[in-house]
């Protein structure tokens, strides 16, 4: 498959280089949370990383080749196939005590849920994309509803709370932009807060606490409270330089668990302080920009939903993310994107990555 | 225009990040540099206790007591040469061993590592006390598991040990810390989560010298709940004994609703063993004893062939099949041919003309290699999956297995080729590829026991303050006819002079039952009884094994007996 010379034009190499350059700052910040651990090259995390990235690239390659409409073709299977993920991690997850999240071949543990945003983005836009002017109806909006309603139970079955609730903005940003009427969605928020003591009820026990947590740190000092007053003096003893590069005391001093996945941040923080943060948030609000941008750009509507779908999905996650470390927000376990060690988490990034350039390049194709 | 109200309230989000991180790093600066260079906040878990497990009749047989652990901060340590003369006074411990400990917790921040675990109170109180003079030493208290009856019943509880690196993955959303105790086998583990208790913890602000200074938080902790069994310990305790230092496995039941009143299986081991943190020569003995395998409970993880007690199966099919009457004679010459080969009856010169009771009563095989041969292997094969074999009874433990009930497709999947008219006449014998459980054969003797009813085993009648609702038998459709003309074959088999199971026989109860001797490559026979009395209302009934044991009809019947008399005393029967 050939991509047409004039696509290059509009072939966005700012925005895949801002991904490179927040990849490599997750590279040192792994690095340095887990060389503690003494493991060799081979073991450690960053290397893992790479690999992971190795394979990223094939994905983005993928997905910048193909015709995002080739892709919205098969949206629906990818959906379901996905979905079917969701109910066999549920069904493996019962035989195994606890929560199961991801299947685990040879050695490689995949999450579903992670691609799940973005199959779920790729589905929701094609049936909105297609609909045109028709989304102003109350019943149009019955299926999107079905779209976004059986991943959001199935995730929050696994139990996986922060996945789900990142779907409900999504689901109703690619709506905003696809013309459905603000006057329904917004009785449909309402109508979700109203559920909320309901909600509440079908939490599991762990989950409400991290809520409770999250008002009071000290209900629970031991397990997420602990966390979150950890990350809070990682954070805040970063100062406005930092302590530097693999000198982070409390992170070096082992006192913030799962600190290469979800509180990387905590790391970056203690580690290069204010203005080490401050860049990171902003090359985060560059790539942003960037896809509003191209959604902006293209007169395609099935365009402009993949790219606001991923503008909102990715600035979520960093967000919550980063306002999890510093307690501005409940603990949810929602990696940052391409900066958490996680393999799953980075290759869907990737492709999310590749979906923006794939539209923006062909922008002016329709 | 619409896109605009999306990037203005995400800017207004990022904005907000961007005001929490300046407020955290730059306005409070001070107040977390502090606190990270102190490293001032300390953890102290409180554990919540395990649940209690009782017998049915209240008396406890797995605590948990309070214990203490001497543990180092190797941050902390001020003075090196008096923290060590002072653990090798009280604990009497090594220098290599005191440096060793260091060594370890070096590579810990300001966590405690433990150096000597249960010590005696007065020590503890004396070290706690030494600990404001000399930093770097803290006494930490636990509960600790306590199994009151040692080897007793020790399949039964299961046993504990701490959760890994990998589990803790998994485990950690639901509480699980690093150095937790988790329910590795039997009702530690399949309660696991009605068992454990709830940890709970202070967060405390310590000074320079790691004295408190302050508390930031407390988390009461809440023990787990009570286990209240189905299991009569002094049962338990006749069975381990009758058992003794043979290898099989008992298990006694009420048919009526399927309270286990004792189960053992031999050899056993001492859950204790496993209570200690790390690893034992002794732990890791039991661990890898391949030749007894003392960790596996074999009433419901052992497979072997059941020999004739499966000849209950076998006759029960080809009554309720028609195949034959309770009149129906075969003549016994001490073998049986088919084709080219010859099978053979336990009884050299044979037993002459049997009918269906005489064929049990002297567990005459050809008497039932003709019978296996009318039914043919299809329908034994049901049958026999009808008596709950070829899987789990459901009993409330994990790691029950559910055996083979073999048949043709079973024969072409797993071993490639077709079944022979041989090995159905094997097979009706309780030979062959069929391989079963021992709580499987009890199964199958409390269905004639129940009048042809099946019922699930289990072993905790109450957990915390709620009772386990009651079972019912559910019928496995045999006719009543057919039930009391097996029964009778059983009864003949205790009762009668000539019966082989004769040994089994009990003065002021009417117990019936079928032995087994069953065909092992591997060595001598295994040896098979169960049963169950009052023959009238059967109120008990079991299972008794013994691998490589010889003959059913010699310690398994005798053992049957000792156990029905026990019954009998307290007042079962």
């Amino acid at each position: 498959m050939i991509i047409d010379k004039r696509k290059y034009k509009d072939f966005d190499a700012i925005l895949l280089t801002l991904a490179f350059v927040i990849f490599l700052i997750g590279l040192l910040a792994i690095h340095s949370a887990t060389q503690a651990k003494n493991l060799t090259l081979h073991e450690g995390y960053a290397f893992r990383q790479l690999t992971w990235l190795g394979i990223g690239i094939l994905f983005l390659a993928v997905t910048i080749r193909v015709s995002y409409h080739k892709i919205l073709d098969i949206a629906y299977v990818l959906y379901i196939i996905n979905i079917l993920l969701l109910v066999l991690v549920l069904i493996m997850g019962h035989i195994r005590l606890g929560a199961q999240r991801w299947f685990s071949i040879g050695g490689f543990a995949f999450q579903p849920s992670e691609f799940m945003k973005i199959s779920f983005i790729l589905a929701l836009s094609s049936y909105v994309g297609q609909k045109k002017g028709a989304m102003e109806s109350l019943e149009s909006l019955i299926i999107p509803f079905i779209l976004f309603a059986v991943p959001f139970v199935l995730v929050l079955l696994q139990p996986d709370l922060g996945t789900a609730l990142l779907l409900v903005p999504v689901f109703f940003a690619i709506l905003l932009v696809g013309g459905a009427k603000p006057k329904y969605l917004i009785w449909a928020i309402l109508l979700g807060l109203a559920c909320m003591p309901v909600f509440w009820h079908f939490l599991r026990d762990y989950q409400k606490q991290r809520l409770l947590v999250f008002i009071n740190p000290n209900v629970d000092p031991l397990g997420a409270g602990y966390t979150i007053i950890q990350s809070k003096i990682a954070v805040g003893s970063g100062g406005l330089i930092g302590k530097g590069w693999l000198n982070g005391t409390q992170n070096q001093l082992n006192f913030i668990p799962e600190r290469h996945t979800d509180f990387i941040f905590s790391v970056i923080g203690e580690e290069w302080g204010f203005l080490g943060a401050l860049a990171l948030i902003l090359l985060y609000l560059f790539i942003v920009h960037r896809a509003f941008n191209i959604g902006n750009l293209t007169s395609d509507r099935y365009g402009k939903c993949i790219a606001t779908g991923i503008a909102v999905l990715l600035s979520l996650q960093v967000i919550i993310n980063i306002g999890m470390t510093i307690g501005l927000m409940p603990v949810v376990g929602i990696p940052l994107p391409l900066v958490s060690y996680g393999g799953s988490s980075l290759l869907a990034t990737l492709v999310a990555v590749g979906l923006l350039l794939n539209v923006g390049m062909r922008r002016s194709t329709f | 225009m619409r896109d605009r109200f999306l990037i203005s309230a995400l800017s207004f989000l990022f904005v907000l990040i961007i005001i929490g991180l300046f407020y955290n790093q730059i306005l409070m600066y001070g107040y977390y540099a502090k606190l990270s260079r102190n490293n001032s906040i300390r953890v102290i878990p409180i554990e919540g206790p395990r649940g209690n497990i009782f017998d049915r009749t209240g008396q406890p047989l797995v605590t948990s007591r309070l214990s203490f652990d001497a543990a180092i901060i190797y941050q902390e340590i001020g003075d090196r040469k008096k923290l060590m003369s002072l653990l090798s006074d009280q604990l009497g411990l090594s220098g290599a061993q005191i440096m060793d400990a260091f060594e370890k917790a070096s590579g810990r921040s300001y966590e405690p590592v433990t150096i000597a675990e249960d010590i005696p109170k007065e020590k503890a109180l004396a070290l706690e006390e030494a600990g404001f003079d000399v930093s770097g030493i803290v006494i930490e208290t636990r509960s600790r598991r306590n199994y009151l009856h040692k080897h007793f019943g020790s399949h039964i509880f299961g046993y504990l040990s701490e959760v890994t690196d990998n589990e803790l993955e998994t485990l950690k959303d639901y509480g699980y810390r690093m150095k937790d105790l988790i329910g590795r086998a039997g009702l530690e583990k399949y309660y696991e989560s009605a068992l454990r208790g709830v940890d709970g913890g202070t967060q405390i602000e310590v000074d320079s010298r790691g004295h408190q200074t302050r508390v930031l938080g407390l988390k009461e902790p809440a023990s787990g709940q009570d286990l209240q069994l189905t299991i009569d310990f002094s049962m338990q305790i006749a069975c381990d004994k009758l058992l003794g230092d043979r290898k099989g496995a008992i298990v006694v039941m009420d048919p009526r609703n399927g309270d286990i009143l004792a189960l053992a299986s031999h050899p056993t081991f001492d859950p204790n063993v496993f209570v200690e943190r790390g690893t034992s020569e002794e732990r890791m003995k039991l661990l890898n004893d391949k030749t007894g395998r003392p960790m596996s409970n074999k009433a419901i993880s052992g497979l072997y062939p059941p020999g004739s007690v499966f000849k209950i199966v076998t006759s029960s099919a080809a009554l309720e099949q028609n195949k034959i009457t309770r009149y129906t004679r075969f003549f016994c010459p001490g073998f049986y041919k088919l084709g080219h080969s010859q099978f053979n009856c336990w009884k050299d010169g044979g037993h002459g003309s049997q009918n269906v009771v005489e064929g049990i009563k002297n567990s005459c095989n050809v008497f039932f290699y003709n019978t296996g041969r009318a039914l043919g292997v299809d329908r034994l094969e049901s049958y026999t999956k009808l008596f709950g074999y070829g899987k789990p009874t459901g009993i409330d433990l994990t790691d029950e297995v559910g055996g083979i009930a073999p048949g043709r497709e079973w024969k072409l999947f797993h071993k490639r080729g077709i079944w022979y008219e041989g090995e159905t006449l094997n097979y009706a014998i309780g030979q062959g590829y069929l391989s079963v459980t021992p709580i499987q054969v009890l199964e199958m003797a409390a269905v004639m026991a129940n009048n042809g009813n099946l019922v699930r085993p289990r072993l905790v009648r109450r957990v915390g303050s709620s009772d386990l609702p009651n079972q019912k038998p559910k019928s496995i459709g045999l006719k009543d006819e057919t039930v009391q003309v097996v029964r009778m074959g059983l009864f003949e088999a205790v009762n009668n002079e000539s019966g082989t199971a004769k040994r089994a026989k009990l003065e002021g109860a009417t117990v019936a039952g079928k032995t087994g001797t069953a065909q092992n490559p591997q060595g001598r026979t295994h040896a098979w009884f169960c049963g169950f009395a009052p023959y009238n209302d059967p109120k008990v009934c079991l299972v008794v094994f013994l691998e490589h044991g010889g003959k059913g009809g010699l310690e398994p019947a005798e053992i049957a007996r000792g156990i029905f008399a026990e019954a009998k005393q307290r007042g079962y029967l």
